[in-house]
């Protein structure tokens, strides 16, 4: 077995305790979230009027595009994937991201395997693979979850509203390609932050520095998005955020985008430039 | 013979801070080099160096005629780093398999029988053993493969006197068998069955090099006379093999570089009606060629 399969297998077998426990935490509140639809799809339906919510309450809603949380896609994205799932996704890539080199390079480990027959490159690419596949895993399963509970709660059955002026409109239940598009949309946007916490990593070294600085992109990403639906002074750095993209788009609803394509790009940058920052660097001793 | 480490003007700074400086340094094939200096005196860093954690700020160094960044070169050298972390879940067993599969050549029996005869239980999580069981497998893994250099970072530290006897004889027997071993430490008693030569580093330059013949010549006996009536201690300063003389109280304390005749004969004629003799240990010795340097 080459090294690099090695360090991959073995960085994915260090973490199958925690990645076990993050996969349940979000299956769990994936189901129970869907358990509501059929009590609360209707009481989410007078948020989506508008007359109690000014813009930003609804951009932090995902409401932005007008979408009717009474009807099943519409419930499952302004309960789960405006909000829950990519944020609990975002979470698992920036502690993935950070322990692909900053965590095991600051408590000593990352030496000891570099003393080996292993090269940086090696190590990097390795773990960054095995970072990506982990995420990639718990966010299949927490699709995976979603599909099998949509039939248990209604949410396959499509929903008519009736407007006042006596039209109806007949929306469509959540299919599995739905969940499948806003689930990989999801892991998308969580993909981007896990390469900018793999490129803090891999340039300092450091795990404190590594979870503060890409919680805070994170976070800060989110924040400017919504302060710019107050103010269109700040709409031009908006740019910087995915949840610009990923709340307009609106993937689960409206199908892929190609802006699914910027956080791939964001985090192949990533991966190259922290790899190379972390050839050419001393290693942090413990 | 060729070098198995070999340094150039191998220097590490970090602002106004040189943690090793100028380094030049040949161990050859075969030999067992220790290099002695205090804590902080730049011999972990000279080893992180070796092995290219970090990049030297001047000069270069070559391990068994290789950089110390090629995989290759590094598959033959074990390494005990001063204190091993291993991830959380890992056994020993675990880290035996794992960074043992890592290299070409894992013998599987050599590594039981270093299990054996460390006495450790290799299926507890390596972040849950003691200080010393945590040697332990670092000691294992380093020696496990079979290597051609071992670069030994404080390999005794925390070890029990018996175990340290233990690790000493796997040591003499490795030299034996033709590696080479590169260890540090700050305590020269530990080094001295095993060492060739001896390198002392003080405040990241290297200060002396001595075989340890030469470092056993270096050691002066005390005498301690006593008497009945205070005896000055001018009364020996022409004893040639007296090095120094000092007063407690009826005593006289003499520090001899040479033979003990002529000074025994001198206690005699004085009416000496004590004598205690105290050869200083190798620590002591250490403490005082570092003493020296620094007044220098």
């Amino acid at each position: 077995m080459s090294a690099t399969l090695s360090v991959y297998r073995r960085w994915i077998r260090d973490r199958r305790l925690s990645t076990v426990s993050w996969t349940l935490g979000i299956v769990v509140i994936i189901v129970a979230t869907a358990a509501f639809y059929p009590s609360l799809g209707s009481t989410t339906a007078s948020i989506a009027d508008g007359s109690d919510s000014g813009e930003a309450m609804s951009s932090l809603l995902g409401l932005s595009s007008g979408i009717d949380p009474s009807t099943p896609l519409g419930y499952l994205w302004i309960s789960l994937y405006a909000n829950i799932v990519p944020w609990t996704l975002m979470a698992l890539g920036v502690a993935l991201g950070t322990a692909a080199i900053a965590s095991d390079e600051d408590t000593g480990a990352l030496e000891y395997l570099l003393s080996g027959p292993v090269t940086r490159t090696q190590v990097a690419f390795a773990r960054f693979a095995a970072a990506v596949s982990v995420l990639l895993l718990v966010s299949f399963l927490s699709g995976l979850s979603m599909v099998l509970s949509l039939p248990f709660f209604d949410l396959t059955e499509s929903v008519t509203t009736t407007a006042p002026d006596g039209s109806s409109t007949t929306a469509p239940g959540a299919t599995v390609g739905d969940i499948a598009t806003g689930t990989f949309s999801s892991f998308a946007v969580a993909l981007g932050l896990t390469g900018i916490a793999f490129l803090i990593g891999a340039a300092t070294g450091r795990k404190g520095i590594t979870l503060g600085g890409a919680s805070a992109v994170g976070i800060g990403g989110y924040v400017l998005y919504t302060l710019s639906s107050m103010t269109s002074s700040l709409d031009f750095l908006t740019w910087l955020s995915p949840w610009r993209w990923y709340v307009d788009d609106v993937m689960l609803i409206n199908g892929l985008t190609w802006d699914v394509t910027l956080p791939f790009i964001t985090a192949t940058l990533c991966l190259l430039i922290g790899w190379q920052a972390f050839l050419h660097r001393d290693l942090q001793s413990s | 013979m060729p070098a198995a480490i070999e340094t150039r003007n191998l220097t590490k700074q970090w602002g106004d801070l040189k943690a090793v400086d100028k380094l030049d340094l040949v161990v050859n094939e075969g030999e067992c080099y220790a290099f002695l200096g205090r804590n902080g005196s730049g011999k972990s860093t000279t080893a992180r160096m070796l092995l290219d954690f970090i990049r030297p700020t001047g000069g270069s160094s070559e391990l068994l005629g290789g950089s110390g960044s090629d995989p290759d070169i590094r598959a033959r050298v074990g390494y005990l780093p001063g204190d091993l972390n291993l991830p959380r879940t890992m056994t020993g067993r675990d880290a035996f398999n794992y960074f043992g599969g890592l290299r070409p050549s894992g013998e599987s029996d050599v590594r039981d029988s270093l299990v054996e005869r460390f006495g450790l239980d290799p299926t507890r999580p390596v972040r849950e053993l003691s200080t010393g069981n945590r040697r332990k497998v670092g000691l294992i893994l380093a020696f496990m493969n079979n290597p051609e250099l071992l670069i030994l970072d404080e390999p005794t530290s925390g070890l029990d006197p018996v175990l340290q006897e233990e690790f000493r004889d796997l040591l003499a027997e490795r030299k034996a068998d033709g590696a080479t071993i590169w260890l540090t430490s700050h305590v020269m008693a530990e080094v001295a069955r095993v060492a060739d030569r001896v390198g002392l580093i003080n405040e990241g330059k290297l200060v002396k090099e001595l075989t340890f013949e030469e470092l056993r010549h270096q050691a002066t006996t005390e005498i301690t006379f006593g008497f009945a009536e205070p005896v000055p201690p001018s009364a020996f300063e022409d004893v040639t093999s007296v090095a120094a003389v000092t007063q407690d109280g009826v005593d006289l304390v003499l520090s001899l570089n040479g033979p003990v005749g002529a000074v025994l004969k001198r206690a005699a004629e004085l009416d000496a009606i004590r004598v205690e003799t105290e050869q200083n240990d190798l620590d002591t010795i250490f403490i005082q060629l570092l003493s020296g340097e620094e007044q220098s």
